[in-house]
């Protein structure tokens, strides 16, 4: 059931329950300030303070979350957010400091230290924790090879992206005003290296973005190849760390050629996801790149961490203040209580669940790209009986308890069904998903109608998309 | 510590089931030179060692009985309510709500958010937020040349220095030129190709903007100029002119003073809001609501994605794919603690103590208001010797004001003071207390 509306809950009773007693003269407020500057009503509810928080309850009963179930979406990295990290955002020294206080030594700390650790898995020589989700570090990533090359190759303003990127790589790219070749993948889901060179050779390509593995959840065989012919040509390889999970503490992304990398921390480093933030989307580079990182800049001296406000080829100011902060330190508390050991079992068991699934899983399903993946496989809906489609599968998923995996992405498989377990699902949860996959197989070969007209067992039944797009309704 | 639930029996099992020895065998498509790379990386730790780590690193930093600092980040009380609904975990640990029929609750909470962003700001559409005020002032810079199709815009002096920057950066990106003018120059610089001008009220010096005026002037000049409004701390809301009274064309501002920890700066959110015929234009991601499609019951979903990065990929509006939810979830829920009554006498409470301070402060030789027009709870004063101030302030346990030379380096011995409703009159006495010595010290 969908709870109503909260403003219908309106009372005609003020809360005053928050708001501190006025200990100075009550001076009328039309003294100090004009009256045509005032406004002359507001319409936002008075509502009791027992109402908000049963409201805001039984919403959360209508919202699934990891820490209901299993949450297999492919390519969002949805592993269990431990609770300490929540306990250490929530200490008053952190959350309750200003970002432009001078006693901020801690604070510094947690940022230099945490660039330090990345630095170490990633290979890179510095990081920017300024960005505040995975786009914005793409942004950040692709506005410093902008600036680099309007120093030194003024000509190249074209970028190559595969066709399995994620759609904010183009968007991205768009953003910081490079025009997109896009690289058609080959027969085994990777980058073909003729067409690459070929573009390359033109002499106008400022670099390569790619995710690797990519959203087939297929390590890129070549990728010393690929890194190769974009230095070949003096470009420079932008590495999307949407899908680092499987390959932690295994390679990293240095070693395989990579000069700028930008990681999801609300997805390798589990920090809540939010419903779709706060994220945090740290940029790394290679030496050679890191005058260009974004302001302000900190670097350690005897005296303690500094904080260099400009720098001439810096690219700029990418968002206020120090990035998002309660994030940041949530990976931070992540990455120390993994340590070393905790770290290099991330990948492998990230992967090994995925194969396991794999296996399984391609008894009864369509697989196009079958050979050992890494965090994350593809299905298609290929082969499904009776016209049911993969958002048919994907709701009736939702009626037997779990939430349902990325669907029609990415868009070079046809119905796509993009399955990401993570490290922290266990043997007996994988098993049960297994087990809803091969009955639902069974339901669209039996009884279609189950998976056409589901989910039954949610709040509401399946919803009306083209309506909402075509008369948006957006508020009350 | 360790995430992972399966014994080492589980792993064999399932490396049984797919016919190998070893696991790392699963990786045997990576070249062999990329694979066990050393790290040097730190011992796992434990629940209680990591918590005394990090606290001790924590107390690094100062905390202050009270503030009197703002520019951009602001100390206002936060309900109890917040912390609650925040840390239910079915909230927390979801994502982007891509299916919808599991997602209701935050699906639900996102359109009540968008509802009283709009009926707050009196703008007649809100997307569910964005990165912050910084990014998102940023984004309708952005927005504004997509929808005139000119590649200009004015920033007016006043906006918050650091949002510039980010203005600045996101439109060298786009190849769109920048333009920071004083107000009254509009008249000379506004001209057929300017897309949009951006002001900020109340300023970063505490001025409020008569925007009804600003409106009329940029109508006057250029019919065809958007304007778009930027706030740092809309709690002034709860009393000035919505932007949607004013004729603004986009409204953004930072929401962190709506129930969210200063956090070091981050994370913000950051309220997004436009005129309706501008829907299409607009970044970032919408809820909206529609009806069941086998039934009656209405319920909600991400609407009019066809904008989007995920479908349109380069030819996207933004590459923006997420908002700030968690964050949007805060500011619904202290806008709902606090109500219509609240907001108002927080707003209130906010010019009263500050116009109580300034009004004690111009009383002290040396000290001068330079604030020119009305202000909301911050101001600009002119210290006789600022260093001497700061010090003080800190030896009595107070947050000072922001030394504006930080960002204006030209202004010397001037603070921008920052009063909300959570100082006490007895932090302010302080304050008063602290200037009147400096005084005599300094002038005698």
């Amino acid at each position: 059931m969908i709870q109503n509306l909260i403003f219908t809950k309106e009372v005609n009773k003020s809360n005053t329950n928050f708001i501190p007693k006025l200990d100075i003269e009550n001076i009328d407020l039309k003294e100090i300030i004009p009256e045509k500057l005032l406004r002359k009503d507001l319409v936002i509810p008075n509502v009791p303070e027992v109402e908000i928080v049963r409201h805001f309850v039984q919403l959360s009963n209508n919202n699934y979350g990891v820490d209901t179930g299993m949450y297999p979406l492919g390519s969002c990295t949805m592993k269990y957010n431990p609770k300490i990290n929540e306990v250490v955002a929530r200490l008053p020294h952190f959350s309750n400091i200003h970002p432009l206080q001078d006693e901020n030594q801690g604070a510094l700390e947690i940022i230099v230290e945490l660039s330090t650790l990345l630095c170490e898995i990633t290979g890179m020589d510095g990081f920017t924790l300024q960005p505040a989700a995975g786009a914005h570090g793409e942004l950040t990533g692709l506005l410093l090879m902008k600036k680099y090359f309007e120093k030194y190759d003024p000509m190249k303003n074209k970028i190559i992206i595969p066709d399995s990127a994620h759609g904010t790589n183009p968007a991205s790219a768009k953003m910081a005003g490079f025009s997109i070749i896009e690289l058609q993948s080959n027969e085994s889901g990777e980058v073909p290296l003729d067409q690459l060179e070929f573009a390359m050779k033109q002499g106008d390509v400022a670099g390569i973005m790619l995710t690797n593995p990519n959203t087939l959840g297929l390590f890129d065989r070549n990728i010393l190849e690929i890194t190769n012919i974009i230095h070949t040509y003096g470009g420079l390889c932008y590495y999307d760390g949407a899908n680092l999970n499987p390959i932690l503490g295994i390679s990293r992304p240095r070693d395989m050629g990579f000069d700028i990398i930008h990681l999801n921390l609300h997805k390798t480093f589990s920090t809540p996801h939010g419903g779709g933030g706060p994220g945090s989307g740290p940029v790394g580079v290679i030496e050679k790149l890191i005058p260009f990182l974004p302001e302000p800049c900190l670097f350690t001296k005897k005296e303690g961490i500094i904080c260099k406000e400009k720098n001439s080829d810096s690219i700029g100011r990418i968002k206020a203040f120090w990035g998002n902060f309660g994030v940041i330190l949530r990976a931070y508390a992540y990455i120390l209580a993994l340590g070393e050991r905790g770290l290099r079992n991330i990948g492998k068991v990230s992967v090994l669940n995925a194969n396991y699934m794999r296996i399984k899983l391609r008894e009864k399903y369509f697989l196009p790209y079958d050979r050992i993946c890494q965090h994350e496989f593809v299905l298609s809906d290929k082969g499904i009986p009776n016209g049911v489609t993969t958002e048919d599968l994907a709701k009736r998923i939702l009626d037997y308890g779990f939430y349902a995996p990325t669907i029609y992405f990415p868009l070079i498989v046809n119905g796509a069904l993009m399955i990401e377990p993570t490290e922290t699902e266990s043997k007996s949860n994988l098993d049960k998903f297994i087990q809803i996959m091969f009955k639902i197989h069974d339901e669209a070969q039996n009884y279609p109608e189950l998976l056409k007209s589901a989910p039954k067992n949610t709040p509401i039944g399946r919803l009306d998309a083209v309506t909402a797009a075509r008369k948006p309704i957006l508020k009350e | 510590m360790d995430f992972i639930p399966h014994d080492d029996d589980t792993i064999a099992d399932m490396l049984k089931d797919l016919g190998i020895n070893d696991i790392l065998d699963l990786f045997k498509d990576i070249p062999k030179k990329l694979l066990n790379t050393e790290f040097d990386l730190p011992e796992a730790m434990s629940e209680p060692n990591l918590l005394k780590k990090i606290s001790d690193i924590s107390k690094k930093n100062k905390l202050y009985s009270s503030s009197f600092l703002g520019a951009g980040c602001y100390y206002h009380y936060i309900p109890s309510t917040v912390d609650f609904v925040i840390s239910r975990s079915e909230f927390y640990t979801s994502y982007t709500p891509y299916q919808a029929e599991a997602s209701q609750g935050y699906l639900q909470a996102m359109y009540e958010y968008q509802t009283i962003i709009s009926r707050l700001t009196q703008m007649d559409i809100s997307n569910a937020s964005m990165y912050d005020g910084s990014t998102a002032l940023a984004e309708a810079a952005i927005m504004s040349t997509i929808i005139t199709n000119k590649s200009t815009i004015l920033l007016i002096e006043g906006i918050h220095p650091e949002y510039i920057d980010v203005v600045k950066t996101y439109c060298w990106g786009q190849g769109i030129n920048v333009k920071i003018i004083k107000e009254e120059d509009l008249y000379n610089e506004i001209n057929e190709d300017i897309s949009s001008v951006l002001i900020q009220s109340p300023n970063f010096f505490g001025d409020i903007i008569d925007m009804s005026l600003f409106s009329r002037k940029v109508r006057n000049l250029n019919p065809k100029c958007l304007i778009v409004q930027v706030m740092t701390d809309p709690s002034c809301l709860g009393i000035l002119n919505p932007p949607g009274a004013t004729d603004v064309d986009i409204f953004v501002a930072e929401g962190q003073s709506f129930g969210i920890s200063p956090n070091f700066g981050g994370p913000g959110l950051g309220i997004f809001t436009a005129k309706e015929k501008f829907l299409r234009k607009m970044p970032g991601r919408l809820v909206g609501k529609t009806k069941e499609l086998f039934g009656e019951q209405e319920g909600f979903l991400l609407t009019l994605q066809a904008r989007e990065q995920h479908i349109r990929r380069e030819k996207a509006s933004s590459n923006i794919c997420t908002n700030q939810a968690l964050c949007a979830l805060s500011a619904l829920v202290y806008l709902l603690s606090v109500g219509k009554t609240g907001l108002k006498e927080i707003a209130t409470q906010n010019v009263q103590k500050s116009d109580y301070l300034k009004k004690a402060l111009v009383k002290i030789k040396g000290f001068k208001i330079l604030n020119q027009r009305p202000t909301y709870n911050e101001f600009m004063i002119e210290v006789p010797n600022l260093k001497n101030l700061l010090i003080e302030c800190k030896k009595n346990d107070l947050l000072p004001p922001l030394d504006i030379s930080h960002y204006f380096p030209n202004m010397v011995n001037t603070a921008l003071v920052c009063v909300t409703e959570s100082n006490s009159r007895e932090s302010l006495e302080k304050f008063i207390n602290i200037a009147k010595i400096v005084s005599e010290v300094t002038t005698g």
